[in-house]
């Protein structure tokens, strides 16, 4: 793991995948591709995470799954936002919003 | 919709757990392989690609594996593969598995089994609409116990009350009846018009009694139960050509009931009291009374408000004295229904409720021996990261998974449990045919089987996981698991399945000596070669059609005593044993102090002096040879006492003593004719020997006996001596039945039926309550005999080594015995103690013996401690036999 890499926050996994899947559907390791591409190198999402959460999340109806053909011919996963999905994308990022204010006023405060 | 999608998911996971499984594994691998393809295309090599692809993805198995615990129902597979291991850990020791599914089989089952019948009798509701609205309804007698109601009072009770929306009074007897078949002795009710209203019935065919259908004079109308439409009348829709002859008076059927109604019990037919007109007097209590209370009365309100119109009516009626009315009670009508049975079926169910303890105790110290073999099982599971939790559920599956087994077993084993209950159980047991096992029953089973396996899975999870895992590997290690603080736990089992055992044999020995005073009581008459037949005739007023019907049974008893074997034949209004006879104030007075009118009896009867109490028996002569109650003075009646002859009575034993003591009272006359509606006075002629009418556990009561032939009845036992074939003798007698009227139906028994019957319920109790206790005493033989041998392997080192150092067998012998006896000993003085306590709660069931009988209490101690002895020698004898080279270099 290179220094500038950053351990993922609990929760803010299901955000980068949420919002990783804005783009459109894509499978598993073009999520992974993705967010360390939209996090600018920052998060790199290991199998081991990435796969129990898009699980999780396809079970919770955020996303949907289908079997396609992946760039280069192969067979592949891929998953796709749902509407509760997309629901899910604002109330993540909202919540978000409130956690990263509260920690830069506690920053701020002297 | 996600809600619609995770119930989805968790489906498909739990039922296409193989799909999702293919389906996780294609998609890691396809990951795998385009991982593998993104560093081809970096300019990797073949080999180094694949390995940097590998990982990157860190393994496809654990990331399977983590996927598979996000997943929706994943603790359901968790508890599934609980399950496996512990059926594998159950089928690794098959006999003790065996012993323990078998143990709480029969402990779950015998539970079930008694359950079902305190279910079926006291605790499942009639199986009437709305049945806990439906009350009995009593006079309270100046004794305070509840009587039957008298015309005029019900009629009071009827008009009066404001807490019944309906209310009407029943009897019910035997009568003759027939229409197109042959005639039957079939249980007739007389009710009042308001009978189903109560009962909130209405008939299937056909209608209601009206207020019409019961005055005075009414023509004769009868409804009749569904199973005698069919078997009798043939199902008919149309009723209007259905005649029934009862007691010679032809009635009309107007309706059928309900199918499974029959209120009072085995009735067939309803017919109207009162047809011919009610009694006037406040002191013949004739009929017993149910109502149906008004919506928003409580029992209690109700109880207020008859019981103020009772004392209403004690105060003001003309008839003072013991046999009017002090006060009335109104009770649910299944409490009265089922109130005898509820003390007996109790004991029973806490009797088999101890067998259960004692069962249990013995799977639990099965389960702990088992579990300290296992204990450096569960050290290295624990070294290995096992939540202790996780441990716990273990442990509690395990015990689950026996309990259910045990009880699924004990249940199909209740099924035929309750057959034989059914048989076994005394016919005077009410609603036995309510009893079966039903989805309550099934429920209790299965609440049972949880319940036992909380308590054991909660026990051995304790136990088993509350030592150290170190301790455990380091004591795993020396082959000496476990051994102290299990074995103590062990021995207090054993202590406490020795106590619960000596009170369950405490009280079946309390209940079995009382079943043996009860059999060393002299009865006053011979049980044996006694054939019985009821017989009955309409029932009639008229003074000569009573003559004839007297003539019809002196010609039927002198035809019946030609039967070849047959001796004697006597004739009766009442067996012994059989239902009890009617009882009433008799009056003395010689022939002159008769008066004009009823006021006079009136007078008569509030002169203390002059009354009398007892019951009354028609009887013929021969009847007391028959039964062998023997004359004390005086003669019994006989050709002298023609119908026109001055009647004549026999009194018993105890009412000589009791009314006329230190005097004869051969000659005098006393008045007993509310009893049969004959005001004649009756001179007592002889006395004759007490005997137990209403069972041996019950007092002889004092009897007035009188002559059938001068004071004929219309329903007749007849008993026959016979030295012949039962079945032969009750072929020809119902020859000869039939040959002088064919239209008259007759049940025949043998007298020790009759008898055995009054004693059924002892027996029953007695049969159970030390068959509990046996099996009882084999369980806490046996476990007292594992404790000990499992004690004794795991210390066969430590008595080698005493051996070596010069301990004799005497000594290891004592010193194992001593062990074995202090837990013994520990385990009876609790149970005396428990006893002591206890047994007072089955004090109305016995009979003859105190509740702390020093005789049952020793008796059972030494037979425990005997027990408990052999199961510690054979272990002890083993120990003995160590060889300490042998004992040394064991393991």
């Amino acid at each position: 793991m290179s220094p500038e890499q950053t351990n993922l926050l609990q929760g803010t996994l299901d955000l980068l995948i949420l919002k990783s899947l804005i783009a459109g559907e894509m499978h598993g390791l073009g999520v992974s591709r993705r967010i360390q591409q939209i996090t600018g190198g920052t998060f790199v999402v290991k199998p081991g995470s990435l796969f129990p959460a898009l699980h999780r999340m396809e079970e919770e109806g955020w996303i949907s799954s289908f079997w396609g053909e992946s760039e280069n011919n192969r067979r592949a996963k891929y998953y796709r936002l749902s509407k509760a999905g997309l629901k899910q994308l604002e109330v993540e990022t909202k919540r978000w919003g409130r956690i990263t204010w509260a920690i830069a006023q506690a920053l701020e405060a002297s | 919709m996600p809600l619609f999608v995770k119930a989805r998911s968790f489906l498909r996971n739990l039922f296409l757990s193989r799909r999702v499984e293919v389906d996780l594994d294609q998609e890691v691998h396809s990951h795998l392989e385009m991982l593998i393809a993104e560093n081809i295309r970096a300019g990797m090599p073949s080999e180094e690609a694949r390995r940097a692809a590998r990982i990157e993805l860190g393994g496809i198995e654990q990331v399977k594996e983590q996927v598979r615990e996000e997943r929706l129902g994943n603790w359901l597979h968790s508890v599934l593969s609980d399950c496996r291991y512990g059926l594998r850990q159950l089928r690794k020791n098959p006999g003790a598995t065996a012993v323990m599914v078998f143990t709480l089989a029969l402990a779950i089952g015998a539970t079930t089994a008694i359950f079902s019948v305190v279910y079926g009798v006291l605790l499942r509701p009639l199986p009437y609409p709305d049945s806990n609205r439906i009350m009995a309804v009593f006079e309270v007698t100046s004794k305070g116990r509840p009587s039957r109601v008298a015309d005029p009072n019900f009629d009071d009770f009827r008009d009066q009350n404001r807490s019944f929306q309906a209310i009407a009074k029943y009897n019910d007897n035997t009568a003759s009846v027939s229409g197109a078949s042959q005639p039957t002795r079939t249980t007739v009710a007389g009710v009042s018009p308001d009978f189903l209203k109560v009962f909130g019935l209405q008939p299937i065919l056909g209608r209601d009694f009206s207020a019409s259908d019961a005055k005075k004079g009414a023509g004769p109308t009868v409804l009749v139960s569904y199973g005698y439409w069919r078997q009798h009348l043939g199902s008919p829709r149309d009723l209007s050509q259905s005649h029934l002859k009862i007691d010679g008076t032809v009635f009309s059927v107007i309706g059928v009931l309900p199918a499974g109604f029959r209120f009072p019990a085995d009735v067939d037919l309803w017919l109207p009291a009162d047809l011919d007109g009610e009694n006037p007097s406040r002191t013949s209590h004739n009929y017993y009374a149910v109502g149906r209370l008004r919506d928003g009365v409580t029992v209690e309100l109700a109880n207020r408000d008859i019981s103020a119109i009772a004392r209403r009516i004690q105060d003001t009626s003309s008839e003072q004295g013991d046999y009017l009315l002090k006060d009335g009670i109104v009770v649910p009508l299944q409490d009265s229904i089922t109130g005898k049975a509820r003390s007996p079926l109790l004991v029973l169910l806490g009797a088999v409720g101890f067998l259960l303890l004692v069962a249990s105790a013995n799977v639990a110290n099965l389960l702990l021996a088992q579990a300290s073999v296992r204990e450096r099982e569960l050290a290295i599971r624990t070294a290995l990261g096992a939540a202790r939790g996780r441990l716990i559920r273990q442990f509690l599956t395990e015990a689950f998974l026996l309990s259910l087994v045990g009880g699924g077993f004990g249940v199909l084993g209740a099924f035929w449990g309750v057959v034989g209950l059914v048989q076994l159980a005394p016919q005077n047991l009410p609603r036995l045919d309510s009893v079966s096992i039903n989805i309550p029953v099934l429920v209790f089973a299965f609440l049972l089987s949880t319940a036992v396996a909380a308590g054991l899975g909660a026990f051995t999870a304790a136990r088993a996981t509350s030592g150290d895992p170190r301790k455990g590997l380091v004591e795993g290690g020396r082959g000496q698991a476990g051994s102290q603080g299990s074995q103590r736990v062990g021995r207090v089992i054993v202590a406490a399945q020795i106590a619960i055992t000596l009170v369950l044999v405490v009280g079946a020995g309390l209940l079995g000596r009382s079943l043996m005073k009860v059999l060393e009581v002299n009865p006053g008459f011979r049980v044996d070669k006694i054939v019985t037949m009821d017989v009955s005739l309409p029932w009639v007023d008229d003074p000569k059609a009573k003559t004839g019907q007297a003539i019809f049974f002196s010609n039927l008893i002198d035809r019946l005593k030609q039967i070849p074997g047959v001796r004697k034949v006597g004739a009766t209004s009442g067996l012994p044993m059989d239902g009890g006879l009617p009882d009433g104030m008799f009056l003395l007075m010689t022939p002159n102090e008769i008066p004009k009118t009823m006021d006079g009896f009136g007078a008569l009867s509030q002169q203390k002096g002059r009354i009398g109490n007892a019951d009354f028996c028609v009887a013929s002569e021969d009847y007391f040879q028959v039964l062998g109650i023997p004359l004390i003075r005086g003669r019994i009646f006989d050709e002298r006492d023609g119908t026109d002859s001055p009647h004549v009575a026999v009194i018993s034993d105890s009412l000589a003593r009791d009314r006329w003591p230190n005097q004869d009272p051969v000659g005098h006359t006393i008045e007993f004719g509310n009893m049969d509606g004959d005001l004649r006075l009756l001179t007592i002629v002889g006395i004759v020997g007490d005997i137990h009418e209403y069972g041996l556990d019950v007092p002889p009561r004092p009897t007035v006996y009188v002559n059938l032939f001068q004071r004929p009845r219309a329903a007749i036992t007849v008993t026959m001596l016979s030295d012949a074939d039962t079945r032969l003798v009750t072929s020809a007698a119902r020859g000869i039945l039939h040959d002088l009227n064919p239209e008259i139906p007759a049940r025949f028994r043998t007298f020790s039926q009759v008898y055995s019957a009054s004693l059924g319920s002892r027996r029953f109790n007695v049969i159970l309550i030390g068959f509990f206790g046996i099996v009882a005493l084999l369980l806490a033989t046996a476990g007292v005999f594992g404790v000990m041998a499992y004690s004794v392997s795991r210390r066969t080192r430590e008595i080698g080594v005493r051996v070596a150092l010069g301990a004799g067998s005497g000594d290891v012998l004592r010193m194992i015995l001593g062990q074995g006896l202090r837990t013994i000993f520990i385990g009876v003085a609790i149970g005396i103690a428990g006893s002591l306590a206890l047994t007072r709660t089955v004090k109305s069931l016995l009979f003859g013996v105190t509740p702390t009988d020093p005789l049952t209490f020793g008796g059972v101690t030494l037979l425990l401690v005997g027990a408990g002895l052999l199961a510690c020698f054979i272990p002890a004898r083993r120990a003995t036999r160590v060889d300490p080279m042998v004992a040394l270099r064991y393991e």
